[in-house]
């Protein structure tokens, strides 16, 4: 018997298909959109996490700027010596400490024959120290790291095809590096990196082009000078650092910050506002967490409310249905309906309708998040260009898919109770009376 | 010996209570109806007709007073108790057939076993044996929307007769036909009536007490001019006890529509 009231419930549904697709769509987009969200918060957490993953998780990056929260980092004030790069290399939870100086390039030159040349714009190049490579995870894939003190470079392996693509740089060629209003500087390339595997938007940092030693690329010609024209002072806008383990990061953060505040030579060189600041990669990715699962649970509940609208969608399409169908409802009392046969029915209609679009919604989610995913990724691509190398995994989060599924259903019969409560209650004088 | 009535209605009173005060719709009310009658419920507007069907077809309670339906006091009786008696001992007849429009004929034929519960192999044969004893075994998967007037009222009967109930309550049921259609209606009531159903119809139309074999009539709550209460036989009643002018306008209205 409960089945055939289930199936004239579904009668009732299908003889009015216009309205019980409206009343389904509010369910649909509710439901849906509960996926999408989450699905596609989810995907785009996991890229980011992923991203950053890639960067040691004992790295950390120390630099002047402003110690708010977030942290700020000027790369425009030097400070660091190499004095300091020492000290520092000497903590106990200090595994490898490396300095960064940032070389913007005019450009980058090839000698092809005697008389012709071939000049690319350049990008930035970072003098530094072989350490970096490690902080970095950065691996030399052909030839060698440059030594200290020589007119060496090591270059990334896209960075080989920037004047011919048939015809790569290679370890042993020769090239002219003009900094943006510095000297030409003659450099012969000995290493190539591997290409880093996350290299992307994210951790731009990490996908250096071109490498070389502080001396010569940086002290001796292009080295920024602090300290005035007696004493002249080789220094850094910002240092890059790795601990000793996970667990000794904040320790070599705060010996670090102990240092840097107290005896440093950049405590002399900035400026008297500025901090000094050491943001962790840990400190990064709880920053990401945190903000992934703000937007995640602002965006969440945005679309349980639409849930919720469906709801009230249902109940108040479901009260007209009963105020429509009274004599209908007094009829059926009539040849002998129980007041239960009578709720039930309703209930059924409600509830299926909910079910339905909960399932639906369902669909609509896992396309939906497939097709907002496919969107991102593209956005990103076009926004980052060649540093975009992984697309944004889908990652649903089907346990999303069973709490929208139940929410739908649950909503159907949350929404149909009152509506067939009516119907059940109704006088079956009183109801056969309506015209 | 109560178990010759099929129904017994005894010093039943109904009041309705509003607002306003007090309406007594039915006062101090007995009749009896012997098994295979078929009465005429006649009456003009307000005298109480609906309320005793209603009563009498448990959709309603009484005030005070007891019905006895095949000897069963229904007085008392829960909603679900009624409920079970209506579908199983009472077959509803609408002047507006209140046919389930998105049910085809079959299934708004086998609606009553649904609610009491028979099993579907029994159901559908059932009901396809009573539309074709309506002459509707061609209509059987048409909605109600797809047929005439007179084929949604047959659908109506044969939905009534669903379980084999003992009494069939039947209001105004030519109401919305004309006058012919009406006719073919009443005789199918006639047939039912001759295989030993009891039926009580209520009416507006004198010309139908020809098919009937007793009529009480009510007045203000009150069956008049009823000493026995067990109904005046047709052949008695005269024109004098339902004159014409207090037949009410809408009457007239309702069968000038006809089908509808």
């Amino acid at each position: 018997m409960i089945k055939d009231i289930f199936f004239m419930g579904v009668d009732a549904l299908r003889s009015r298909k216009i309205r019980t697709f409206l009343t389904l769509l509010g369910v649909i987009i509710g439901t849906g959109s509960v996926i999408i969200v989450a699905s596609s918060g989810n995907s785009v957490k996991s890229y980011i996490t992923e991203q950053w993953n890639i960067f040691d998780p004992t790295s950390m990056i120390i630099g002047i700027g402003t110690a708010s929260d977030p942290p700020q980092i000027s790369f425009r004030e030097m400070g660091f010596t190499d004095h300091d790069v020492e000290e520092i290399e000497k903590m106990p939870y200090v595994k490898e400490v490396a300095p960064i100086g940032l070389l913007p390039l005019k450009s980058i030159a090839l000698r092809d024959g005697f008389l012709k040349w071939q000049s690319k714009p350049g990008g930035t190049m970072y003098a530094t120290t072989p350490a970096l490579l490690d902080i970095l995870n950065l691996e030399i894939e052909e030839g060698r790291i440059f030594q200290e003190g020589k007119k060496e470079i090591v270059i990334s392996r896209s960075m080989t095809q920037i004047f011919e693509k048939d015809k790569p740089l290679k370890v042993g060629d020769t090239v002219y590096i003009q900094r943006v209003g510095g000297v030409i500087i003659k450099a012969t390339i000995v290493g190539i990196l591997k290409e880093s595997e996350g290299a992307n938007l994210l951790n731009q940092i990490a996908s250096i082009s071109i490498a070389g030693p502080v001396d010569p690329f940086y002290s001796s010609y292009f080295g920024s000078n602090v300290g005035g024209i007696l004493k002249h002072v080789t220094a850094y806008g910002i240092l890059s650092a790795t601990a000793v383990d996970k667990e000794h990061v904040d320790d070599a953060k705060n010996d670090i910050l102990d240092y840097l505040n107290s005896k440093s030579d950049a405590l002399n060189y900035k400026n008297k506002n500025s901090d000094f600041v050491v943001i962790t990669q840990q400190y990064i990715i709880e920053k990401v967490d945190q903000i992934t699962n703000v937007m995640g649970m602002l965006i969440t509940s945005i679309a349980l409310v639409s849930l919720v609208v469906g709801g009230i969608g249902i109940a108040n399409i479901m009260f007209a249905t009963v105020t429509e169908r009274r004599r209908e409802i007094g009829t059926m009392m009539a040849i002998g309906a129980k007041r239960r046969d009578i709720m039930n029915l309703f209930l059924y209609q409600s509830a299926m309708i909910g079910l339905l679009g909960g399932v639906i919604g369902c669909m609509v989610g896992y396309s939906g998040t497939a097709f907002i995913i496919q969107v991102l990724s593209n956005y990103m691509r076009e926004f980052a260009g060649s540093s975009f190398t992984h697309n944004i995994q889908l990652v649903y989060s089907y346990e999303w898919f069973a709490i929208a599924l139940i929410s739908g259903f649950a909503t159907g019969i949350i929404a149909g109770v009152l509506p067939a409560r009516k119907a059940a209650k109704m006088d079956p004088v009183v109801a056969l009376r309506y015209e | 010996m109560p178990e010759e009535f099929v129904i017994d209605v005894r010093s039943v009173t109904k009041i309705y209570r509003s607002g306003k005060g007090e309406f007594k719709a039915l006062n101090n009310i007995s009749l009896k109806i012997k098994k295979g009658d078929f009465i005429a419920l006649m009456g003009p507007s307000g005298s109480g007709k609906s309320t005793l069907m209603n009563i009498l077809g448990c959709l309603d309670r009484t005030t005070s007073g007891e019905v006895l339906l095949e000897g069963e006091n229904i007085s008392g009786l829960t909603d679900g108790q009624l409920a079970e008696i209506r579908g199983r001992k009472v077959g509803f007849i609408f002047q507006t057939f209140n046919l389930i429009p998105t049910l085809n004929a079959l299934k708004n034929v086998t609606l009553p076993m649904v609610f009491i519960g028979s099993p579907k192999a029994d159901r559908e044969k059932k009901a396809m044996d009573i539309l074709r004893r309506m002459g509707l075994e061609k209509w059987a998967t048409h909605l109600p929307s797809e047929l005439s007037g007179g084929q949604q009222q047959r659908v109506a009967i044969a939905r009534a007769l669903a379980n084999d109930p003992s009494i069939i309550l039947a209001d105004e049921p030519t109401g919305n036909l004309d006058s012919k259609t009406g006719e073919q209606v009443m005789q199918v009531l006639s047939a039912i009536n001759k295989e030993g159903k009891t039926i009580v119809l209520v009416t507006h139309d004198h010309s139908l007490t020809k098919y009937t074999n007793k009529v009480f009539t009510l007045l203000d709550g009150e069956i008049s001019d009823d000493k026995d209460n067990i109904g005046i036989t047709t052949r008695t009643i005269t024109e004098v006890r339902q004159p014409s002018k207090s037949k009410p306008k809408k009457h007239f209205s309702w069968s000038s529509i006809g089908k509808r």
